[in-house]
């Protein structure tokens, strides 16, 4: 090469700024009902980047004590993440206790643990579900930096939008008049959580593949599998 | 008595050598266990990655979208705030419990980030207690609030956001202090905070007298709330009062601004 | 934030048995503040035929005023209603004329042909027509629309169970959504008439 033809490839060529981003988008739904000695936490377990599909068996939903199970969605690197130091959490209680962590304890647990990352979060969205010390179904939802609230039914991730109004609707009655409401029974609760996915799944392109349904009640959690659309 | 309250002041979130710096209440940190990237990364270096204005393709999106209230009057002070949190133009909840009931005789308030409020006036619930503790009284308004104030004031600049009011009663009788993350504190007998404050003002200050009866002024709050709740799209849900009395704080109620309305209609 | 979400709109249509259901929301808003509770956003076009414009709430009143004198001249110059099918051309190629500087404006038209057939489309805001078999949706609150759509529709709906179909539909999304809600309107049009009601609808 002669030297003039070096001079203005080499030397007079912008150098190419390579960027980096802590964080992308895997995608993904969950969902928890609640109800009155029963709560129904479910997920499918597709995990995308962008349109690629990383794996179509990557469960979002992680059994946490005999009577808690968390979700999440979004981020799954920082979901793993979290459930593994909260893991090792749990664990250290229950040494230093000698009982299992309750629901109420679990969901403060979580809080503080998104919160002291507030600087450089998880990006992740909870949900935690489960039966608390009265024995009653309770379902806790999570914001990235840790504000959480109680609720009776929520959908978390890229499909929230899709089945929150049909959650309102069908699990808290809302927009529909009746005397008494009907009680929610752990039949509906799973019929309810199968219909939400199944229709998320037509529209969203990051929910498919497998649906995971926690059921977590006062003699442990049972796990059910049902097949989703793989499109 | 003091060897076990010592036991407890170091917090999760605390620095050694800050413990002159404010108080002698025993430390507020925090700053110990936040974690922050060891690498720089442009994105959460520059304007943080929680921060509502920055428009990155995966910002995360925390919880906004507020009207709260508090006023004095003869009776005490009542509080009123809306239960909506949106992210985006989605509606993250309508159940939220944006009055923090930080010890039975102090209130916050929240707006702003609700992780934010959460954690700082749980973590103030916990310095009120050791101060109780140690001073074998109870923590003043002025004094609470202050703490806060402090406590939040060097993570200024840092993506923190809290607009809180902080109320009570205490020696002095009812107080009422303003507190948010820029290290604002102001004491006044009327806030309204948050998106739909604007609104609540209008109905507030038409309706404020000192002397109004503790029905009526309820009655002025939940009103307040409510028409803030149908001009501004970020406020909504249900209308939550407490009132703060000699004895500590009450809970007045939870009203659904979807019934109240056709009630306020006169249907 | 994008210029199609500064008002606030939500709107859907729906197929059903020789019957189709257009519905949309009642709110103006200047982004986060409500102006208005009364706005309309669907249009009759002929009898039979609806037409929801989601959007720029100017582009709304602009295009409303176009499309009218459009449906005039066509009806004048033909000397018969036009079909919702040409419409929904016609609409089409009003929004691709300014393809560089668009309405900001997503339209859904409803409406019964001269067989009675049932026939709904969705565009975006150049005109890319859609025209689908179940329902479309427009606007800000289009996903929880879409979700409620997706669960509670089903082929082959009578006028009366439509109507009841759209509203829920309608209803939950808003409740969901910000910017839309503060009341709704849902107008079904079967071959015999026009049911149009106005729904209860929560104000905040």
């Amino acid at each position: 090469m002669n030297p003039v033809d070096f001079y203005n490839e080499t030397l007079t060529s912008v150098p190419t700024e390579h960027g980096f981003y802590p964080y992308e988008s895997n995608g993904g739904t969950a969902l928890a009902i609640a109800g009155e000695d029963f709560c129904v936490v479910a997920s499918d377990t597709r995990q995308s980047n962008g349109y690629l599909i990383n794996a179509r068996y990557a469960p979002k939903a992680f059994k946490m004590s005999e009577k808690a199970v968390l979700a999440n969605s979004v981020f799954a690197a920082d979901g793993n993440a979290l459930v593994r130091r909260l893991t090792q959490r749990i664990q250290w209680y229950k040494h230093s206790h000698e009982k299992e962590i309750s629901i109420t304890a679990l969901a403060q647990l979580v809080s503080n643990t998104l919160y002291y990352k507030r600087f450089f979060p998880f990006y992740t969205q909870v949900l935690l579900g489960g039966i608390d010390e009265s024995g009653a179904g309770v379902v806790y939802s999570f914001d990235p930096v840790g504000s959480y609230g109680l609720e009776v039914c929520r959908a978390n991730g890229t499909a929230s939008a899709l089945i929150q109004p049909f959650l309102d609707n069908q699990v808290e009655f809302k927009n529909v008049q009746f005397d008494d409401k009907p009680r929610m029974t752990l039949d509906r609760a799973i019929c309810i959580a199968k219909d939400a996915f199944t229709s998320a799944t037509e529209r969203d392109i990051y929910t498919g593949d497998h649906l995971e349904i926690f059921i977590i009640k006062q003699d442990g959690i049972t796990i059910e599998s049902y097949p989703l659309k793989k499109d | 008595m003091d060897a076990f309250v010592n036991r407890f002041k170091g917090s999760s979130t605390f620095l050694a050598d800050e413990i002159s710096m404010l108080d002698g209440f025993g430390s507020y940190d925090a700053v110990k266990e936040f974690s922050q990237p060891v690498f720089e990364i442009p994105a959460v270096q520059n304007a943080n990655c929680t921060d509502e204005k920055s428009d990155s393709e995966c910002r995360i999106k925390i919880e906004h979208g507020t009207t709260t209230l508090a006023f004095k009057f003869q009776g005490g002070i009542i509080v009123a705030v809306d239960s909506r949190a949106s992210a985006g133009n989605y509606i993250a909840s309508q159940t939220v419990k944006k009055v923090i009931e930080i010890n039975p005789y102090l209130l916050g308030t929240m707006a702003g980030g609700a992780a934010d409020c959460q954690f700082w006036q749980r973590e103030l619930g916990r310095h009120c207690r050791l101060y109780e503790l140690r001073n074998k009284e109870r923590i003043s308004v002025a004094a609470a609030s202050k703490l806060l104030a402090n406590m939040v004031y060097p993570y200024k600049r840092m993506g923190i956001s809290m607009g809180t009011m902080v109320t009570g009663w205490d020696k002095t009788g009812p107080n009422l202090f303003y507190v948010d993350s820029d290290g604002s504190r102001y004491k006044n007998d009327v806030f309204s905070v948050g998106s739909g404050a604007t609104f609540a003002y209008g109905v507030l200050d038409s309706g404020l007298d000192y002397e109004l009866s503790t029905n009526d002024a309820i009655e002025l709050g939940r009103r307040s709330i409510y028409q803030a709740t149908y001009r501004d799209a970020a406020s909504g849900g249900s209308v939550r009062i407490y009132h703060v009395e000699k004895e500590g704080w009450k809970f007045i109620g939870l009203y659904d601004v979807g019934k109240l309305h056709w009630e306020y209609c006169g249907l | 934030m994008s210029i199609l979400e500064y008002n606030g709109a939500a709107i859907v249509a729906m197929m059903g048995k020789n019957c189709v259901a257009i519905a949309a929301d009642k709110r103006l808003g200047v982004q986060l503040m409500t102006v208005s509770t009364n706005f309309q956003k669907i249009f009759p076009a002929t009898e039979k035929c609806y037409i929801g414009l989601a959007g720029l709430a100017t582009d709304v009143q602009t295009l409303t005023e176009r499309f009218r004198l459009k449906i005039n001249m066509y009806k004048l110059r033909e000397e018969r209603e036009i079909e919702p099918r040409t419409l929904s051309h016609l609409v089409s190629t009003t929004l691709y004329e300014k393809r560089f500087s668009p309405y900001f404006v997503e339209p859904v038209i409803a409406g019964l042909d001269k067989n009675n057939q049932p026939f709904i489309c969705g565009m975006d805001l150049i005109g890319c027509r859609d025209v689908p078999r179940d329902f479309v949706v427009s606007g800000t609150a289009s996903e929880s629309l879409l979700g409620m759509c997706e669960s509670l529709w089903e082929p082959d709906l009578e006028p009366e169970d439509l109507f009841e179909t759209i509203s829920q539909t309608v209803l939950n999304a808003v409740d969901r959504d910000c910017l839309s809600g503060w009341g709704a309107v849902v107008h079904v049009i079967t071959p015999e008439r026009v049911i149009t009601r106005n729904l209860k609808a929560r104000m905040d």
